[in-house]
């Protein structure tokens, strides 16, 4: 697992998503991430520290290749920009629904 | 491991999921080219909704939720 920063995750994921184009798949998880490594102690030990803030860890993953990142609040309006780009010109495999003209009305008119 | 059909109530799972269980809730996306889809999931290790994203259009509505997400995750609370 590869921590990088959130601009340098999003050309890595570019990356992933080239190769994974032909034949495989790729994943992107999101999750809450309090800043703690460490498992939960058990019962009667004293807790991990909460953060005052907390953050979004998000991980890729292609085949055995694995990449992460840590989103904090202030980077997550520029963050989202960069990944729904990324959507947009990666994801594009999905079917187009043509809309459908109304001929009769333009017959018509 | 069930697939909501319909866009809303996943939307509303996810939402509802979340926010019962903030700490344990991850939330994925898989995507498969060669297949032409979009996989959502969204699991608190108890239990696991999952919507599959066929049309353009949803890629709008993907992300959104996922936006909408991120910013709850990465809060004060």
């Amino acid at each position: 697992m590869v921590l990088l920063d959130n601009s340098n995750f999003i050309l890595r994921l570019e990356k992933i998503a080239n190769a994974a184009k032909k034949d495989s798949s790729f994943t992107v998880t999101f999750k809450r991430y309090d800043g703690n490594n460490k498992p939960v102690p058990r019962a009667g030990r004293p807790p991990l520290p909460k953060p005052d803030v907390y953050t979004c860890l998000v991980r890729a993953q292609c085949k055995s290749q694995k990449i992460s990142t840590v989103v904090r609040q202030e980077d997550v309006p520029t963050m989202m920009g960069m990944y729904s780009q990324f959507m947009k010109s990666k994801m594009d495999g999905l079917k187009r629904v043509k809309k459908v003209k109304s001929k009769a009305k333009a017959t018509k008119g | 491991m069930v697939f909501v059909k319909n866009w809303e109530d996943f939307e509303i799972a996810v939402e509802n999921m979340y926010m019962a269980n903030p700490q344990n809730c991850r939330y994925t996306m898989k995507y498969v080219h060669s297949k032409g889809h979009i996989l959502l999931k969204m699991t608190d290790n108890v239990k696991c909704v999952q919507y599959k994203a066929e049309n353009m259009p949803d890629l709008k509505k993907i992300e959104k939720i996922t936006s909408n997400l991120v910013g709850h995750m990465a809060s004060k609370e």
